[in-house]
């Protein structure tokens, strides 16, 4: 396991444990997130992100271990140091967006004057100015998320954490999103993503810790592991009929579409082999060994 | 121990954001409306048929009744000459509305009139027409026995008692079963605060737990200062209801009471009524407000607490029943505590936390409850509060992370154990 110690880590997870009666939610995890990094939390449903992130919020307490933001045991004190975008988004709907998002902010300590400067800065950024006066009730859907997300940022908290940010965000949305995370981060904030859609967050991370089944099974630099696993994936692309792909043996698909494949050779496939049986059903138009995708890695771990 | 500034937020959030709402203007305005009108409708109603004018044939056989009956009323009361055969033909043709038979040995002390009609007289006109019938009959009797003046004021007395109730150190208060009867009134509006109230309380938990937003309220906030903040602001808007209530009342009652008396000048009785009305004391005010508080926070601690177990408002009524039927027993014992207010029963039960928000106001308004009583009470009741909202918060954290899933009281106990 890589552990990172170039600095002080923001967050940090010792030993924990949360159980549910007899299933073991979080099971004697430990890593650490530090300034200004992007750090994803990844893994299927059900693996252990939002019990995780549950427990660093202080929503939920741990049954074993320490959890620590900025040296200190999470507890009531730490909490206004966290800005929290969680799975299951809402709002209060009969109240005024405005009031709403300075009745957030000053709840994490805020002044109420702080507060509105703030909240004008943000809703400037999404151009939602004109929304202040209206109620939640009153607006569409994605005008909400940016409400919510205006919500989890306004009070400037040193460390974010976005559950499922994207899920159920329109294009234009997610994009603006992603800008805006990038964003924070050259600002100096710390970002906590938990996603099980990992492709999405391909791009933006810089450090991940992959969960299943509740334990910790890696976590370290992307960009470390992905070397470590070495250019073991081909990706092929091709004009033609796909289906041959299905007839290919001794391989494993991990990503594919109509004129495209990514795979791993297993036991006893030779590439040679593999690209002349190709060619037989389509024009292979480029054959290349890759790092493997975070879907592969994971599925490599899992499978250990 | 709170947050006080996290606190005194979620305080001033509930308070201000209920106030404005339509709901709160519009049950302000109309429930003293419908109030009102439960209370005059039915003597409108009942002034407005009273108005049609009714005519009662009289068959007389002493020959003096009759005529008495007829002196007081010569419309209401028909002297007849037809038989009472004929007149049950008349009554069944429908055009004679009914028909008053008077034996002859009635003014011997024998015999009893009889009253024969088509349906149409009610509750009101039978006892008008006995109590007309035992006047004209008594004054009848009477002149015949020739009895004098006095005998006849004799008779005609009534008196009543005057109650006094000697306190320990020796003072005497009237006493009046309007005491009671105020006990009563003030336990029910306190029922129907704990219940209306403890349901706001409910709502607003849920609401936060079916809009989502219960997550980002409890990564920002602790439980116990939510509930708390919660619970105190929802008391801060019962408290204003109420005020506002108190205050059109007590304007509408200097407005209204000359105007009142002008109308009873007639009726000595109201005036009366009105002039023994009993005064309060300010202690049986203060400790009103008091117990309607801590009751109103006992019962929202159990409520916040099913608000955080369910999503649904119809999953909650399981739940909500155990919380009904607290409110529900000192109810049930209102009367016998009343009746009998230093009894051990009624004292012990008055004491119980979940009940003395109803009974100690009952007792307190109808005799002097010793101190100890009701300081003893007041703390156990404080106690209880802090315990309760203590437990609530514990099945908060858990609840509300709970969806779609029907938790029943054992689950709950277990949470309460977990968290």
């Amino acid at each position: 396991m890589d552990t990172i110690s170039k600095t002080d880590p923001i967050v940090e997870f010792e030993n924990v444990a949360k159980l549910f009666g007899e299933l073991r939610a979080v099971d004697n995890v430990s890593f650490e997130v530090n300034q200004s990094h992007i750090f994803g939390l990844l893994g299927p449903n059900g693996a252990g992100k939002t019990t995780s992130i549950r427990m660093l919020t202080h929503i939920l307490a741990p049954d074993a271990g320490t959890i620590r933001l900025n040296g200190r045991q999470v507890g009531s004190e730490t909490q206004r140091l966290l800005g929290y975008l969680p799975e299951e988004r809402g709002l209060y709907k009969k109240m005024k967006v405005g009031e709403q998002l300075v009745y957030l902010c000053r709840l994490r300590g805020m002044t109420r004057k702080d507060a509105e400067k703030s909240i004008r800065y943000w809703l400037g950024r999404f151009s939602a100015e004109d929304w202040v006066g209206m109620e939640v009730s009153e607006l569409s859907k994605g005008m909400q998320q940016k409400i919510q997300f205006v919500a989890t940022v306004a009070h400037d908290p040193d460390c974010l954490i976005f559950d499922e940010p994207f899920s159920g965000l329109d294009p234009i949305n997610s994009e603006m999103l992603k800008e805006v995370i990038l964003e924070l981060r050259n600002a100096g904030k710390t970002i906590l993503f938990a996603t099980h859609r990992m492709e999405q967050v391909e791009q933006l991370c810089d450090y991940i810790a992959l969960f299943h089944k509740g334990k910790l099974i890696l976590s370290g630099e992307l960009s470390k592991i992905r070397a470590s696993y070495g250019k073991n994936s081909i990706r092929m692309r091709f004009a033609g009929d796909n289906s041959f792909l299905e007839k290919l043996k001794n391989i494993r698909i991990n990503n594919r579409s109509t004129h495209f494949a990514e795979f791993r050779l297993l036991d006893g496939a030779d590439d040679q082999d593999i690209l002349k049986e190709s060619l037989k059903h389509v024009r292979v138009l480029s054959f290349e060994y890759i790092e493997p995708g975070l879907q592969e890695i994971f599925i490599d771990s899992v499978s250990q | 121990m709170l947050n006080k500034q996290n606190l005194l937020l979620i305080i001033q959030r509930e308070y201000l954001t209920r106030l404005k709402s339509k709901i709160f203007i519009v049950s302000t305005i109309l429930a003293p409306i419908i109030m009102i009108l439960l209370l005059v409708l039915p003597i409108m109603i009942q002034s407005m048929s009273g108005d049609r004018i009714r005519q009662y044939h009289v068959y007389d056989e002493t020959g003096v009744v009759g005529h008495k009956l007829a002196e007081s009323d010569s419309i209401y009361y028909q002297i007849t000459g037809q038989t009472p055969g004929e007149l049950r033909e008349k009554l069944l043709l429908g055009s004679v509305e009914g028909y008053i038979v008077i034996p002859h040995e009635i003014l011997d002390g024998m015999g009893i009139p009889a009253f024969y009609h088509d349906g149409s007289a009610g509750i009101t006109v039978i006892s008008r027409i006995r109590s007309d019938l035992q006047s004209a009959i008594q004054d009848i009797r009477l002149d015949r026995l020739e009895a004098s003046e006095e005998l006849r004021a004799v008779l005609a007395d009534r008196f009543t008692v005057n109650n006094f109730t000697v306190s320990e150190s020796g003072e005497e208060t009237e006493s009046s079963g309007l005491y009671a009867l105020i006990g009563f009134v003030m336990g029910f509006i306190i029922y129907g605060a704990m219940i209306g109230y403890g349901a706001i309380i409910m709502r607003s938990v849920m609401e936060e737990k079916t809009s989502r937003i219960v997550e980002v309220i409890a990564s920002a906030v602790r439980p116990l200062d939510l509930l708390m903040g919660k619970v105190i602001g929802v008391a801060l808007l019962g408290l204003t209801q109420f005020g506002i209530w108190a205050l059109a009342g007590s304007a509408l009652m200097v407005s209204a009471a000359p105007v009142a008396l002008m109308f009873s000048s007639g009726n000595g009785e109201a005036v009366e009524m009105a002039a023994s009305f009993p005064v309060l004391g300010p202690m049986v005010w203060i400790s009103f407000i008091l117990f309607f508080l801590l009751g109103f926070l006992i019962y929202s601690s159990l409520f916040a607490a099913v608000g955080s177990a369910v999503d649904q408002e119809s999953d909650s009524q399981q739940l909500q029943l155990p919380i009904i039927m607290l409110i529900i027993i000192p109810i049930l014992f209102l009367f016998p505590v009343s009746d009998d207010p230093t009894s051990t029963l009624a004292i012990s039960l008055s004491m119980v936390p979940f009940f003395a928000p109803i009974l100690m106001p009952v007792r307190m308004a109808v005799i002097s409850v010793p101190f100890w009583q009701f300081a003893v009470t007041i703390l156990l009741m404080v106690l209880t509060f802090l315990l309760l909202i203590w437990l609530s918060s514990r099945i908060y954290r858990t609840g509300i992370l709970m969806y779609g899933k029907k938790a029943s009281l054992k689950e709950l106990w277990r949470w309460v154990r977990q968290s």
